[in-house]
């Protein structure tokens, strides 16, 4: 018996536990707890998605009861992509904050690190398991969690953020409960599979109409789509960096997934776009989602508020992608979930760095960006171009799936959406290069130290010399001193950037491996 | 923005309505609710698991990994709790009582040290001198109280109760000496560590009997393997698997409920409150 799912779902909740109580002997032990238990997290993971390759869906039953009866994991090629991808960005993650843990919230970094790890364990149950009543349990964990790291973030406006935050989750958990409840009635089973058959007899039903408006209506809400998201912008922006480069790529691509698994394998795609007459609306939905999500990042003057909303307007796409109602649109819906989290996660990664060293990322502090972090605008260059939708990163292929899918299903309007955003995305991005490129410091220009491969070096007086500039009396800019990020966060950038190129070159192998047996 | 309000509370409110039409008769005991799953588990429960307890059966059995999570949550909101209120910077003002002659002391400078003792006890900014018949009745009945937890987390199986309800139960006993008392005779004898360390064994009894089951070669939480570690009839180690759970689970609650009291009643200090 293969019991790799458990294990990738509890490795990190074993090592939440020891980690809170290691922390009482060593307060660094616990962060080595988290590491490691990331680490065969994501081991297991990357073997679950060789299996299900190799050897087709993949079932585990907890407690050894059988599925109507108990709960099982059922992990078919789209959850164990999804479980993949969660479980490398939170280990790769765990490398690269580690400093700015220590410079935001040294104080309770351990129970910083019990926390974040119980997030994952949400984000990566969610995404195992094959029961509709646990994915509720673990969407309260993770919701719990991704509060309570919100609330330790910006010291006036992290709480506000994260009361905000509560109130709107706990209506679209209790929406999805909801709906669970109208489907528990109307078929006596929780088991998705067991379900979905039992669904096939009763369509017509006003109850599984119920239920099924109320579980994608929650769902929605907690993926933050348009009308629904004013949860998300500030929750994100004002969370610690070491959370919101997690909770930024993952926690809406998790519900982008679950809002998949639901159609998919629950409801069945005949009863959405066969019986329910709903998608035409729903693409509608998601052409606003994207131009207000595209129109209102370009009025923020916060980096990290700009990429939070550039994440409402990439959800827009993922919706309509989905709803589309032909295989190409899903397929473009699925792989954006990859490499939006890719994306997402690399400029994260790199506003984290650029935080690091410059505590605020407003339009106004990023100017000499290019010459004091090479290595690091190196990766958001890299990643901005992927948002935008540059051939060969890998936003390019997923926005030519939704594109062809569009066309297929006659949704011009959602094909020129897409292109809007691409455009106003690309004003965005080079917008933020040009104040990081040409935008100077205060005071005249300095001399030019040359780029210097080693990014380690004299980080405080580089970090001094800024303290100065912002006071505006600088004799000597200090734009052109380098003044990079320390190797660990560089090489989780790279890596991720790595990713981002590599997501986009074998793009059709992951199409052609994964998503379209998935779809079949 | 009202108007907007009021039609979407009219929309759900008669989605809500419309999704009652196709509902079965309350009551119903042919709907699917009653037919699908539960004859399985009414006819099957007691023979594959000896508990007579149906609810605790599906709950700590069946639905254990459910269940699991739901304790792991208790702990979140334990640890939330902590993460955000406590407050480790020394309390301004420290008030001392003069026991022999009852004159209090107020302390404005943080820097004063004067050591509790015999001569001097510390107290509370709202002190009021403590009721005699309230201290003497919470004494006697705090350890019947104790005593009731553990019977309602023992019987879990047997009757209704369970760890989640047995903890809860424990934890308002420490809560009701701290109402009594104070908070510092609390925490004096159930320190934060003591607190923390209970919270995340609580939670860690539940998952290493898991644990246990899959490295005894059966799936996760499958109680049934556990059997040769016990000395006990084989037919018994589902039940005995529950209790232990239960016991993980009773432990993990009473702790959270100390923690999450203790944190709100003195806004993280953990000097002072109630």
């Amino acid at each position: 018996m293969n019991n790799m799912p458990a294990i990738l779902v509890l490795a990190p909740l074993l090592g939440a536990f020891f980690a809170g109580l290691a922390a009482w002997i060593q307060k660094q032990l616990s962060y080595y707890i988290a590491l490691a238990a990331m680490a065969v997290s994501c081991f297991a993971a990357v073997s679950v998605l060789t299996d299900v390759i190799t050897s087709g869906t993949m079932q585990y039953r907890m407690a050894g009861w059988a599925p109507p009866m108990g709960i099982e994991l059922r992990i078919y090629l789209l959850n164990a992509m999804v479980l993949v991808l969660i479980s490398a960005i939170a280990f790769v993650n765990l490398v690269a904050s580690v400093k700015n843990v220590e410079q935001e919230i040294s104080d309770r970094a351990p129970s910083f690190y019990v926390m974040y790890l119980l997030f994952v364990v949400g984000l990566l149950g969610v995404t195992a398991t094959g029961d509709l009543f646990n994915l509720y349990v673990l969407i309260e964990i993770t919701s719990l969690t991704s509060y309570t790291l919100i609330a330790l973030g910006d010291k006036d406006r992290g709480h506000l953020a994260a009361l905000n935050y509560v109130f709107i989750g706990v209506i679209g958990a209790s929406f999805y409960l909801l709906g669970v409840g109208y489907l528990y009635i109307t078929t006596g089973s929780l088991n998705m599979a067991d379900v979905a058959v039992i669904l096939k007899g009763i369509q017509g039903s006003s109850a599984v109409l119920t239920a099924f408006i109320l579980c994608i209506l929650g769902v929605w809400i907690k993926m933050a789509l348009f009308p629904l998201h004013v949860w998300l912008p500030n929750a994100y922006t004002f969370a610690p960096v070491g959370f919101a480069r997690v909770v930024a790529p993952l926690m809406t691509k998790v519900m982008v997934y679950v809002m998949v698994r639901l159609m998919v394998t629950v409801f069945g795609l005949e009863y959405i776009f066969e019986t329910l007459h709903l998608a035409d609306a729903v693409v509608w939905l998601a052409v606003t989602a994207i131009l207000a999500g595209a129109f209102t990042a370009l009025f923020q003057t916060d980096l990290k508020k700009m990429l939070a909303y550039i994440i409402v307007c990439e959800i827009g796409y993922m919706v309509g992608g989905a709803w589309l109602g032909n295989s190409l649109g899903m397929t473009g819906a699925i792989l954006h979930i990859l490499n939006d989290g890719l994306m997402t996660f690399a400029l994260f990664l790199a506003v984290g760095n650029i935080i690091y060293m410059r505590k605020q990322v407003a339009f106004s502090n990023l100017s000499g960006l290019f010459a004091a972090m090479p290595w690091t605008m190196a990766g958001f260059v890299l990643a901005g171009l992927s948002i935008i939708g540059v051939p060969p990163t890998c936003g390019f292929f997923s926005k030519w799936y939704l594109v062809l899918g569009a066309f297929e299903a006659g949704a011009y309007h959602f094909a020129a959406a897409l292109v809007i955003s691409s455009l106003v995305c690309a004003v965005l991005f080079f917008k933020v290069f040009e104040i990081c490129f040409f935008g100077s410091a205060p005071g005249a220009p300095g001399h030019h130290v040359p780029g210097n491969p080693q990014p380690s070096h004299d980080i405080h007086s580089a970090g001094h010399a800024w303290a100065k500039a912002d006071s505006g009396a600088g004799a000597h800019s200090p734009a052109e001193v380098m003044a990079e990020a320390p190797v660990s966060m560089l090489a989780a950038l790279g890596l991720v950037s790595v990713a981002i190129i590599a997501a986009g070159v074998y793009a059709g192998t992951i199409v052609n491996t994964i998503i379209l047996p998935f779809l079949q | 923005m009202k108007f907007f309000g009021f039609v979407i509370v009219c929309l759900t409110g008669g989605l809500l309505l419309y999704g009652t039409m196709d509902l079965p008769d309350w009551g119903d005991p042919g709907s699917p609710a009653s037919t699908h799953l539960s004859d399985y588990y009414i006819e099957h429960i007691v023979e594959e698991t000896q508990v007579p307890n149906l609810v605790t059966a599906v709950l700590a059995d069946y639905r254990g990994y459910d269940t699991m999570f739901e304790t792991a949550v208790v702990f979140c909101a334990g640890l939330a709790c902590f993460l955000l209120l406590r407050d480790f910077r020394p309390g301004k003002d420290r008030y001392f009582r003069h026991v022999p002659t009852g004159v209090m002391l107020h302390f404005k400078n943080p820097d004063t040290r004067l050591v509790a003792g015999n001569e001097f006890e510390h107290m509370d900014k709202e002190w009021v001198p403590s009721d005699m018949i309230i201290k003497t009745v919470c004494r006697i009945l705090i350890p019947f109280i104790q005593i009731y937890a553990l019977y309602v987390v023992a019987h879990g199986d047997f009757s209704p109760g369970g760890g989640f309800q047995g903890g809860v139960i424990f934890g308002s006993s420490l809560i009701l000496m701290a109402i009594s008392y104070n908070l510092k005779t609390l925490v004096k004898r159930v320190t934060e560590k003591f607190l923390s360390i209970f919270a995340a064994a609580g939670v860690l009894i539940y998952v290493g009997i898991g644990v246990a089951a899959m490295l005894m070669g059966g799936h996760f939480l499958d109680y049934g393997m556990l059997a040769p570690l016990l000395p006990s009839d084989p037919g018994h180690i589902r039940a005995l698997g529950m209790l232990g759970v239960e016991i993980g689970v009773g432990i993990a609650v009473m702790a959270v409920m100390v923690i999450i009291y203790i944190n709100i009643v003195s806004e993280g200090r953990h000097d002072e409150g109630l």
